[in-house]
């Protein structure tokens, strides 16, 4: 039985065709795409939930928003370097604790909802670094008890004793055990899958197999669902293949309003606005009323909007 | 030499930076690093052809777009003689000593011996202002051959006596502390670049002094908008100025996009620094690079 599946056949796409060269097969294959809400029943009030992406690019916003509108509760976040994945998450009041390794706007700004719940105490931020993150991911991918790292001179340990543990020096060499981080579910966002679930990152891949292979659970969205002769064209591409892959999700710009690698650019005028709204608890609640409780059907439409008038010139950074 | 008439304080970091970097060397670049890769790029094309960078977040090797992108952007893979998965990266950005010849690195915070502060301003617990995070530039402060610090603005509020947090360890408590307390055999920080001057570190004391200060830019203001007591050498040069070709390489096939020339470059605010935005999706439309003749 596959550890990572947990749901079975639903929303049934087109009629199995004969994929590669096994020829017609004996049974039918088990398919993976669901609903948004289907996606959101994986993860319960209190997982620890990776988020997969970089920042501006690939973060399962679809995803995302889902979860802030479905009121999940007491998560655990444990994102890969992100801007407006985690901190809608945090915003809408979601995540009682939160893996810190980088959560900014770069040039937009700080993240606003990040800041505010970090610096009145409401958020535990588990202060990570670049190491200590890949440490803890590869402890739980390969079922460690810890992984070591150099200890390099930071305060981390100081504020974050639990995951950066003192080991014995060897060879005069300072050295700290992370423990695995391990992930019930891990959202992460690719530009196609097929309906098996192999699922193809066409640019970057970042963290997302790292952070799939330490997750019990994996679902990913995708702006476009495609048939398998296309995922086998360039199977290098399968960064995410079924085997690890619990659900798909086909959610056209997906990502937005961060890019989807090959496929469309950061939104910056969104982003901006977001930053903005999001310095406001007031201003805040409209940013979510607006684009998050309206669900995903409507955000879509809001932005074609966006876009079109950008294209006419009249606002927005879209080109 | 011929010196340029007039440029950006994001043009004349990433030239002084790039005069730093050797033929040969390899170097990473983090996310959201423009002057950091105009640096490098312009160091290949002037005298360092055989320097290779990476980008941290996509693994792209020596990615050369004649525009600037940003570091995680899908388009540099198309521009780059390699790319290497960040999961495989790792290995060498989080873990191995002295893998890089040198890291450029921002912070929050500063202080007079260059430890670097990203993480927050005040308590952990409850900080007066919650930055963004360390990512890799703990191992990379403490396993680079050695690094630079670029920063976009320089006052008292982010050169400061001592950082709040070390998140990116540099002379740690000066002197040899950083071998001594911390068994470092890297040589840590070597030059601090900020909008107003080039800073380095005395060679027993490991405290930050001023090295040169930038064209139109006074000794007076570089100490009086630096928040700890800067070591003054009795000599101080002024950092030399762009020279004609530099600007020219840097503008026709680095930076043709103008990403670093953008903003008011008048010379009141060159030495107020302000960073100008770059719109993410620039450079979107130019085809492929030809072979750049200035």
């Amino acid at each position: 039985m596959n550890p990572h599946g947990t749901l079975g056949a639903r929303g049934a796409g087109p009629a199995a065709e004969s994929e590669g060269t096994v020829g017609r097969p004996l049974s039918v294959r088990r398919r993976k795409v669901v609903t948004l809400d289907d996606a959101v029943r994986l993860v319960e009030d209190g997982a620890t939930v990776g988020l997969g992406g970089w920042i501006f690019y690939n973060t399962p916003m679809a995803l995302v928003r889902a979860l802030a509108r479905a009121g999940r509760r007491d998560l655990t976040l444990v994102p890969a370097p992100g801007s407006i994945g985690p901190d809608l998450l945090i915003g809408a009041g979601s995540v009682s604790r939160v893996f810190c390794v980088f959560i900014t706007f770069e040039h937009l700004g700080f993240a606003p909802n990040f800041r505010r719940r970090s610096e009145s105490g409401a958020l535990q931020v588990l202060e990570m670094d670049g190491p200590g993150l890949a440490a803890g991911l590869r402890a739980a991918a390969d079922g460690l008890p810890y992984v070591p790292i150099f200890d390099v001179g930071t305060d981390l340990p100081r504020v974050n004793p639990e995951w950066y543990r003192p080991l014995p020096a060897v060879d005069g060499r300072r050295l700290l055990a992370v423990p695995p981080i391990r992930l019930d579910v891990v959202l992460v966002h690719a530009q196609q899958a097929d309906e098996y679930g192999n699922a193809q990152l066409l640019g970057g891949a970042f963290f997302d197999p790292l952070l799939a292979m330490a997750a019990r659970r994996v679902v990913v969205s995708v702006d476009r669902l495609v048939p398998t002769r296309t995922i086998r064209r360039v199977p290098e591409r399968t960064k995410l293949p079924s085997y690890l892959v619990t659900a798909v999700v086909e959610c056209p710009r997906g990502a937005h309003p961060t890019g989807s690698h090959t496929l469309y650019d950061p939104d910056e005028g969104h982003l901006r606005a977001y930053v903005e709204a999001g310095t406001r608890p007031d201003a805040y609640e409209k940013y979510l009323d607006r684009y998050v409780r309206v669900g995903e059907e409507r955000y879509r439409e809001l932005v074609r909007r966006g876009a079109r008038r950008a294209r006419t010139g009249c606002e927005g950074d879209e080109r | 030499m011929n010196a340029a008439s007039t440029w950006t304080t994001a043009e004349l970091q990433a030239i002084i930076l790039a005069r730093e970097l050797a033929d040969g060397e390899v170097g990473i670049v983090g996310t959201a690093s423009d002057v950091q890769v105009a640096a490098c790029n312009l160091a290949r094309a002037m005298h360092a052809p055989s320097l290779s960078w990476v980008s941290g977040p996509l693994g792209t090797v020596n990615a050369d777009a004649g525009a600037l992108l940003p570091t995680a952007d899908a388009r540099l893979i198309r521009h780059a003689e390699a790319v290497v998965d960040l999961s495989v990266m790792i290995d060498v950005i989080d873990w191995r000593p002295g893998f890089f010849d040198f890291a450029i690195l921002g912070a929050m915070q500063v202080d007079r011996h260059g430890n670097l502060n990203t993480v927050v301003i005040g308590d952990h617990a409850r900080p007066k202002v919650r930055g963004p995070g360390v990512i890799g530039t703990s191992p990379l402060a403490a396993f680079a051959k050695h690094f630079f610090v670029l920063l976009a603005r320089h006052d008292r509020q982010n050169l400061v006596e001592r950082v709040d947090f070390i998140s990116a360890v540099g002379h740690y408590r000066g002197g040899s502390s950083r071998a001594s307390e911390l068994g470092l055999e890297t040589e840590g920080p070597r030059l601090v670049v900020t909008p107003l001057a080039v800073l380095d570190f005395h060679p027993v004391t490991r405290s930050m002094q001023l090295r040169s200060v930038h064209p139109g830019v006074s000794v007076a203001e570089v100490v009086a908008r630096t928040g700890f007591v800067l070591d003054v050498p009795p000599d101080v040069a002024t950092t030399p100025p762009p020279t004609v070709r530099e600007l020219a390489v840097l503008r026709r096939c680095v930076d043709r996009t103008g990403i670093l020339r953008r903003g008011r470059s008048d010379t009141r605010s060159q030495r107020l620094g302000d960073r100008p935005a770059r719109p993410m999706s620039a450079g979107t439309t130019h085809t492929r690079t030809k072979p750049c003749r200035t």
